[in-house]
């Protein structure tokens, strides 16, 4: 073959090679998100939740479709920032489990709590290389309030790893400050028994704020 | 105060309104704020709600149209990866380093003890007093009701961000500013109906004087708990000083009156949001730390804009 043909048979396997991609990952940030989150939304509204005692089956279910959006390996790192280097890999891996567990209750249990007639809208999406942000908009009776998703292509999948609402609250950078202060008087291990603390005693339903 | 600003005057008639049963345009506002909100999320292609971005240089958002006119078609769309100045400033996640200690914005905090004291004692007034007036004033005064309150004294701090507007050079966000107050003053009888909502470009970010101050660098200095008013900075501090001259509500006599309407005010934007703060409360492990660290990346975000 000569060197055309052999640019031709290069320029037909690249082809071949990026329509595949394509395909396997074609969900832009905005649509990877905004399946899973209007999915949430009619979990929310399914009439087959509105008994109080199907509430633990519906939390149940919104977690199973919450959970594939974010990154909590990602979002657990920034939420510690420089301290992770010191956490042992298992306290690490506790420590990941724990705070999307914590997490996933706190804010389900909001949804959960006051979903009525709240409707998202997504405004746009801006994309830079394999980071994201996905901006929208919760409108409820009488309120909007901003919420941005900072996303990152992780293995050809965009992730959540950071919430931004009203403008420019970081959600992680605020757990961050909170987090670092504790770690100058305390051990990872102590953290993280804080944040199973804090979980068992939603659990228990005591954390309740009057 | 002896001279009586004409605010006052709009000040004191809407109350009356509001007293008598708050009328016609309350139900104007009700049958349109249903219908923005029966709108289905799957259904959100109007982007009218987005304050704060410039419009997308190119198709990379999934949102069609493109409602800002005042913004200079800049780049003629090169390429698809084309982002606004804004839209790489948001984009830019600072914060990428996540190894970085200094990713997380740190004020100074000198009077520690004394703002954990006035925290503690907001946080009780606001359990004590504020919530459970919120709970019921909620149970009275339907949503409508509310949001046209809320409009209301919106309009009626017009002034303190039209100013502000010009002190930063944004003339364009000063004559929405003026468009808004004047049209939702008048078509939206005395500011209770918001019929500037749906564009979005006569809603520009709200300034004020602390983040005029903070436009030209002058730094936080430290961080402030006020009793009753909470969360502030130095800078802040003397930036609600400054614009407390263009509120109207502060030239309310007696000053029982005036402090009363304040609470009002206060009473009726939190019936909006009660959820949310006991939410914020639960999820924090030092709510102290959590909501010092929401005011400052809070007015950060705003000062950039």
């Amino acid at each position: 073959m000569n060197t055309r043909q052999w640019a031709t048979v290069f320029c037909t396997i690249i082809l071949i090679a990026s329509v595949s991609d394509a395909n396997t990952e074609s969900l832009s940030p905005l649509e990877s998100l905004k399946g899973p989150i209007n999915r949430i939304i009619d979990v929310l509204n399914d009439p087959a939740y509105k008994a109080p005692g199907d509430k633990e089956a519906q939390r149940e279910k919104i977690w199973e479709i919450a959970h594939p959006i974010f990154d909590f390996l990602e979002l657990s790192k920034r939420a510690i920032g420089k301290p992770w280097t010191r956490f042992s890999s298992t306290e690490q891996d506790r420590f990941t489990n724990v705070f999307s567990e914590f997490l996933g209750n706190t804010y389900i249990d909001k949804l959960q709590g006051e979903y009525n007639n709240e409707t998202i809208a997504f405004e746009k999406e801006l994309v830079k290389g394999n980071v994201a942000l996905v901006r929208t908009t919760l409108r409820r009776p009488g309120a909007e309030i901003p919420i941005d998703y900072r996303m990152k292509k992780i293995k050809g999948a965009w992730k959540v790893y950071d919430i931004i609402v009203e403008n420019g609250v970081s959600l992680i950078k605020n757990y961050r400050v909170q987090f670092s202060s504790i770690l100058q008087s305390e051990t990872p291990d102590q953290l993280i028994q804080r944040l199973e603390q804090k979980l068992n005693a939603q659990a228990a339903g005591t954390s309740q704020v009057n | 105060m002896k001279h009586c600003p004409l605010p006052l005057l709009l000040a004191l008639i809407a109350f009356i309104g509001l007293a008598t049963g708050c009328a016609t345009q309350n139900k104007s506002s009700a049958a349109r704020q249903d219908k923005t909100l029966q709108m289905p999320a799957a259904e959100s292609s109007h982007p009218q709600e987005d304050r704060t971005l410039q419009p997308p240089a190119a198709e990379l958002s999934n949102t069609q149209k493109d409602q800002r006119p005042q913004t200079p078609a800049a780049e003629p769309s090169n390429a698809s990866t084309a982002l606004t100045d804004d839209e790489e400033a948001l984009l830019e996640d600072n914060f990428e380093n996540w190894e970085e200690e200094s990713a997380v914005p740190a004020i100074a905090d000198p009077i520690e003890p004394f703002n954990r004291a006035m925290f503690t004692f907001n946080d009780k007034l606001y359990v004590w007093l504020l919530k459970p007036l919120s709970l019921g004033y909620r149970k009275i005064a339907p949503q409508p009701v509310r949001t046209g309150v809320n409009n209301f004294f919106h309009n009626l701090t017009a002034p303190v961000r039209f100013v502000n507007c010009i002190f930063q050079g944004k003339g364009q966000a000063a004559v929405a500013e003026f468009a808004s107050f004047t049209l939702n003053t008048v078509y939206g009888v005395l500011g209770f109906g918001n019929v500037t909502k749906k564009y979005p470009e006569l809603n520009p970010p709200p300034e004020d004087l602390g983040q005029t101050l903070g436009h030209y660098s002058i730094g936080d200095g430290f961080y402030i708990v006020w009793p009753f008013l909470g969360s502030s900075t130095l800078r802040d501090t003397i930036g609600r000083v400054g614009d407390a001259f263009l509120d109207p509500v502060n030239y309310v006599e007696p000053t029982e009156t005036s402090i009363a309407v304040r609470g009002f005010n206060t009473v009726n934007m939190l019936s909006f949001r009660i959820e949310d703060i006991d939410a914020a409360k639960k999820a924090a492990f030092d709510p102290y730390q959590a909501a010092r660290d929401y005011y400052i990346q809070s007015r950060q975000g705003k000062i950039k804009k």
